[in-house]
C-alpha cells in the first residue's frame, strides 16, 4: 500500500528529510561540543581551542570535579529534594485549585479566577518579596525557600483549568448520582482522565525547579544547601562578571588560574544537564498527548 | 474508607508544610536572639568606653572568586582571635562576585541586619549605596576606634571615599596608582632587537608591531579587546574631568570634540587596517584560550611593580616587558576600587569599626582571612612570602579584608613589591579633579542615553575597526543628540562649585 508520503514523490521527501537533518544537528552539536570541550585535555584547548573531536583525550576535569565528590553530591541532593517536593506539592495544589475553579457548579468560580489571575499581571517585586521571605516566613538558609515560592503559578492554574473544564460535566454527576464523594470524584475520577495534562505541567514545574537559582542565589548562604544550578552559575557568572569589569580590576590582580578552567566548566554543565536530558524523553509521551489537549476533543 | 485515607494524605501535606515552615523559624532563631541581646551592649558601649565589652555578634559580608570548602574552618580560627582581642564572634559571608550586586542590594533594600559589608566602584557600588543610604557616615568612629588604621591611609585616598565632606567607607589600602603604557613580549623584543627606550609614545611602536605583522605567523602585533581599550585622558595631558593639566580654570573638556582623541582614533585604524590589530578587537571581552600566548604588544591601564610577574602567569607564562607611557598618577576611580563599610542595619558601629582596626593592623588575622591556615592551605617559602597549595581548601582576595601591605606576598612577587607600591602610592600625581564625583541626578536620561551611545561607538572606534572619517562625526552627532552638552554643561556646574569649595588659591 502507497502511503501518503510516499505518493508526495522522492525529491520532497528527500528535502523534508534533509531539513530535519540539519535541523536536528543544529541542536545536537552544541552538546556534543560541550561534551567533547570536558573531555579536552587544557593546555589543548588552549593552543587548539574548541572542536568536535577531543584534539587531546582527557578525563582530568571529570577527575577534578569528583575529588571534592561532596560539593557535587549534596548539590544533587539538595537539587533532586527541591524537585521532588516541589514538583508533588505543587502538582497537588495546582491540579486541586484548577480543578475548584473550573466547576460550573462553583459559586464563587469567577471572583477566584480573577484572584488567581492578578498576580499574572502584578508583582509585588523583588525586596518586599525578600523581605516576606526572610523576615516573616524566616526561610533564610532553608531549601522551603526555593520550594514555597514556586509552588502556584498563576500561568499553569489556569492551563489546568482549561484542561479540566473539557471534561463532561456529565461525568461529575453521574459519579455524585452513585454516591461519590467530592474527595473520590476528584481523586478517582478527575486526575486519573487529567494525566496528561499531570505530566506536562508536571515536567514543566519539574524543571522550572530543576533549573532554580535565583532564589537560591538570594536565600542560600549556607554551601551544604547550594543547589547544583547555583553551583554552576557562581562559577560562570563570576568569570563573566570579572571579565566585564575588567578595567576596573586591573590593579586589583585577580588570579585567574584560581577559577575552574575551561574544560572544568564544561564537565560541570555535562553533569547538571545530563540527568534532565535522560528524564526528558519518558516524559516525552505525556507531553506530545498535553500538547494536543483541547484541540480536538469529542 | 477510601475517603479518609484522601483526607488523611491531604492532612499530611498540608503538615508538611506548615513543618517546612515553621522548621525554617526555628533555623532563624539563634539568629534573631543575637541580634536582641546585641543592642544592650551598645548602649553599654555608649556608656563607658573602658567597661568590659559584652559579647556581639558581627556579620561580615564581602565577595570571592569562589566559595572555599573550608570557609568554616577559617571562621572558627577567626573568632579564636577575634574573641580575645574584641570580645565579638564575626559570622563571615563570602559572596561570590558575580552573585554579589544582586544579593547585597536587595538584602540591604530589605534592611537585613549584617555588619560590616565590603563595596567597591564596580561591584555592589559604593556611590550609589551612600546615596541610598545604606552606609553610616564614619568620620567619629574612625577617630574613636581606629587612628592606627586611619594613619596608614593618606590622605586623598580618604577624599576620594567623602560624599558631602563625609568618609562612608574604610578604603582596603593597595595600589591605588594607574599608569598607563604597553606591554611586550620579551622574546620577541630580543628576536627582532627592538629598542624598547625608544618608545616614548604609542606611534614609536610601530617598527615592532610591523616587524611581528611580517615574520611571526599566527601571531597578533597587537592585542586589543573592546572594553579594555580606552582613551587615556591622563596621557593626552587631561584629567579624568576632561581638564587639561594646569588649568586654573578648571575648563571641563569634551574629551571626544578633542584634537588628541581625534589623533588616538586615527592611529588605531591604520593600525587595523594594516593588519596589526585582531580583527575581533572590537568584541573580544578578555584575552582567553585563543589569543593566550598569541601576541606580541598588550595596553596596561594598571601598570603597577610587580605587574610583569601577573602577566606572565596570564600571558601564557611568556616573559614580557612594560613600557610605562605616562607618569603614575593617581586618580578617585583607582582609590575606591574596594572599600569595607558598616551598614546602617548594624546594631553595633563600634564594635564593627573595632573589628576593621583589628584587621587592618593585626598581620595574624589579615593573612589567616587572605591566605588561611599555614601548612593546611599555604607554605611559607621565605619570611614574608607564601605559596599557596594547588587544591588548598580555602582561597580569598587579600585586598578585600584590609590592608595588604600588611600580609604576605605570593610567591613570584618580588620582596620589595610592598615597599615599591607604597612609594609611587605616596608619590603619585594627584590629578587636580581628584576627590570631585559627578552626581548624574538632574541629567540622568540624557547621562544614560550619553553612556549607552559611548558603548556602543567606543569598541568601535578604540580599537580601529571602523573608519573615523565617516564613524567619529556620526559619533559626535549621535552623543549630541543623546544630550551630552547637557551633561557637560551639568559637570561643569557641579566642578566649578566643587572648585570653589575645595581648590584655594
Amino acid at each position: 500500500m502507497e502511503t501518503y508520503a510516499n505518493r508526495r514523490g522522492g525529491m520532497v521527501n528527500i528535502f523534508f528529510n534533509a531539513f530535519f537533518i540539519v535541523l536536528s544537528m543544529l541542536i545536537v552539536a552544541p552538546f556534543i561540543l560541550i561534551v567533547s570541550v570536558s573531555l579536552t585535555d587544557e593546555s589543548a584547548l588552549a593552543s587548539f581551542g574548541y572542536s568536535f573531536l577531543p584534539s587531546r583525550f582527557s578525563t582530568l576535569a571529570y577527575e577534578y570535579l569528583l575529588q571534592t565528590p561532596m560539593v557535587i553530591l549534596r548539590a544533587y541532593g539538595n537539587t533532586l529534594f527541591i524537585t521532588l517536593a516541589g514538583t508533588l506539592l505543587s502538582i497537588l495544589l495546582t491540579s486541586i485549585i484548577g480543578y475548584v475553579i473550573s466547576r460550573r457548579d462553583y459559586a464563587l468560580r469567577s471572583p477566584l479566577t480573577v484572584f488567581v489571575f492578578i498576580p499574572m499581571m502584578f508583582s509585588g517585586g523583588l525586596v518586599p518579596f525578600y523581605i516576606l521571605v526572610t523576615q516573616y516566613l524566616h526561610l533564610k538558609n532553608s531549601l522551603w525557600a526555593i520550594i514555597l515560592p514556586g509552588l502556584l503559578s498563576p500561568f499553569y492554574v489556569l492551563i489546568m483549568k482549561g484542561f479540566m473544564g473539557k471534561i463532561p460535566y456529565e461525568i461529575i454527576e453521574s459519579a455524585k448520582m452513585d454516591g461519590a464523594g467530592e474527595w473520590r470524584i476528584f481523586f478517582r475520577i478527575i486526575l486519573p482522565l487529567s494525566t496528561p495534562a499531570l505530566a506536562t505541567l508536571g515536567l514543566f514545574i519539574a524543571f522550572n525547579y530543576w533549573n532554580e537559582w535565583f532564589n537560591a542565589l538570594l536565600f542560600i548562604d549556607d554551601d551544604r544547601r547550594v543547589p547544583l544550578q547555583l553551583l554552576l552559575v557562581r562559577i560562570m557568572n563570576t568569570l563573566d562578571f570579572l571579565r566585564n569589569n575588567s578595567e576596573y580590576i586591573q590593579g586589583l590582580g585577580i588570579d585567574m588560574s584560581q577559577f575552574p578552567n575551561e574544560s572544568v566548566r564544561m564537565a560541570l554543565v555535562v553533569m547538571v544537564a545530563g540527568p534532565m536530558m535522560f528524564v526528558f524523553p519518558f516524559f516525552q509521551r505525556y507531553f506530545v498527548q498535553g500538547m494536543t489537549v483541547g484541540s480536538l476533543k469529542g | 474508607m477510601t475517603k479518609m485515607k484522601y483526607v488523611s494524605m491531604l492532612l499530611l501535606c498540608g503538615a508538611l508544610l506548615l513543618g517546612a515552615c515553621s522548621g525554617g523559624g526555628q533555623g532563624n532563631k539563634p539568629a534573631g536572639n543575637g541580634g536582641e541581646t546585641a543592642q544592650p551592649s551598645n548602649n553599654g558601649n555608649a556608656g563607658g568606653e573602658d567597661d568590659s565589652l559584652s559579647e556581639v555578634e558581627l556579620i561580615w559580608y564581602y565577595g570571592v572568586s569562589q566559595v572555599s570548602p573550608d570557609q568554616k574552618l577559617i571562621e572558627d580560627e577567626v573568632n579564636k582571635i577575634v574573641k580575645e582581642k574584641i570580645n565579638a564572634t564575626v559570622k563571615l559571608r563570602p559572596v561570590d562576585f558575580g552573585s554579589y550586586t544582586t544579593k547585597l542590594n536587595t538584602a540591604s533594600a530589605a534592611g537585613e541586619k549584617f555588619d560590616l559589608v565590603w563595596t567597591a566602584n564596580w561591584a555592589f557600588n559604593y556611590d550609589e549605596n551612600v546615596k541610598k543610604g545604606a552606609f553610616i557616615p564614619l568620620d567619629e568612629l574612625l577617630e574613636k576606634h581606629a587612628p592606627e588604621t586611619k594613619k596608614a591611609i593618606p590622605s586623598f585616598t580618604w577624599d576620594a571615599t567623602k560624599y558631602q565632606g563625609e568618609i562612608y567607607a574604610v578604603p582596603n589600602y593597595q595600589t591605588i596608582t594607574s599608569r598607563y603604557g604597553v606591554s611586550l613580549r620579551k622574546d620577541l623584543v630580543d628576536k627582532y632587537g627592538f629598542d624598547t627606550s625608544s618608545v616614548k609614545r604609542l606611534e614609536d611602536l610601530e617598527p615592532f608591531l610591523k616587524q611581528v605583522k611580517e615574520n611571526e605567523k599566527g601571531i597578533v602585533p597587537l592585542m586589543l579587546t573592546g572594553p579594555g581599550t580606552v582613551f587615556e585622558p591622563f596621557m593626552y595631558g587631561f584629567d579624568d574631568s576632561g581638564v587639561r593639566i594646569g588649568d586654573d580654570t578648571f575648563q571641563s573638556n569634551w574629551l571626544e570634540q578633542t584634537p588628541e582623541y581625534k589623533s588616538f582614533v586615527e592611529l588605531m585604524r591604520g593600525w587595523f587596517e594594516k593588519g596589526y590589530i585582531n580583527d575581533d578587537a572590537s568584541t573580544v571581552k578578555q584575552i582567553d584560550s585563543i589569543y593566550n600566548g598569541k601576541y606580541a604588544t598588550g595596553l596596561e591601564s594598571a601598570m603597577k611593580p610587580g605587574y610583569e610577574a601577573e602577566k606572565k602567569a596570564s600571558n601564557g607564562g611568556y616573559d614580557v616587558i612594560g613600557i610605562p607611557l605616562t607618569e603614575a598618577t593617581t586618580r578617585r576611580t583607582s582609590n575606591i576600587t574596594t572599600l569595607t563599610a558598616i551598614s546602617r542595619t548594624s546594631a553595633n558601629p563600634d564594635r564593627a569599626m573595632m573589628l576593621i582596626e583589628l584587621v587592618n593592623n593585626d598581620p595574624e588575622l589579615y593573612n589567616l582571612l587572605s591566605f588561611g591556615i599555614e601548612g593546611k592551605h599555604y607554605e611559607k617559602v621565605e619570611d614574608n612570602t607564601v605559596k599557596i597549595g594547588a587544591n588548598a581548601g580555602y582561597r580569598a582576595q587579600n585586598w578585600v579584608f584590609g590592608n595588604v601591605f600588611n600580609g604576605y606576598l605570593v610567591e613570584g612577587q618580588a620582596a620589595d613589591t610592598w615597599e615599591e607600591t607604597k612609594k609611587l602610592n605616596e608619590s603619585a600625581f594627584v590629578q587636580p579633579t581628584f576627590g570631585f564625583a559627578f552626581d548624574d541626578t538632574n541629567v540622568k536620561a540624557e547621562y544614560a542615553n550619553v553612556m549607552a551611545v559611548k558603548a556602543e561607538y567606543q569598541p568601535l572606534l578604540m580599537t580601529g575597526t571602523v573608519d573615523p572619517d565617516k564613524y567619529l562625526p556620526e559619533y559626535l552627532e549621535k552623543l549630541r543628540n543623546a544630550g551630552a552638552e547637557k551633561v557637560q554643561a551639568e559637570l561643569q556646574k557641579q566642578l566649578d562649585a566643587w572648585v570653589a569649595e575645595n581648590v584655594k588659591k
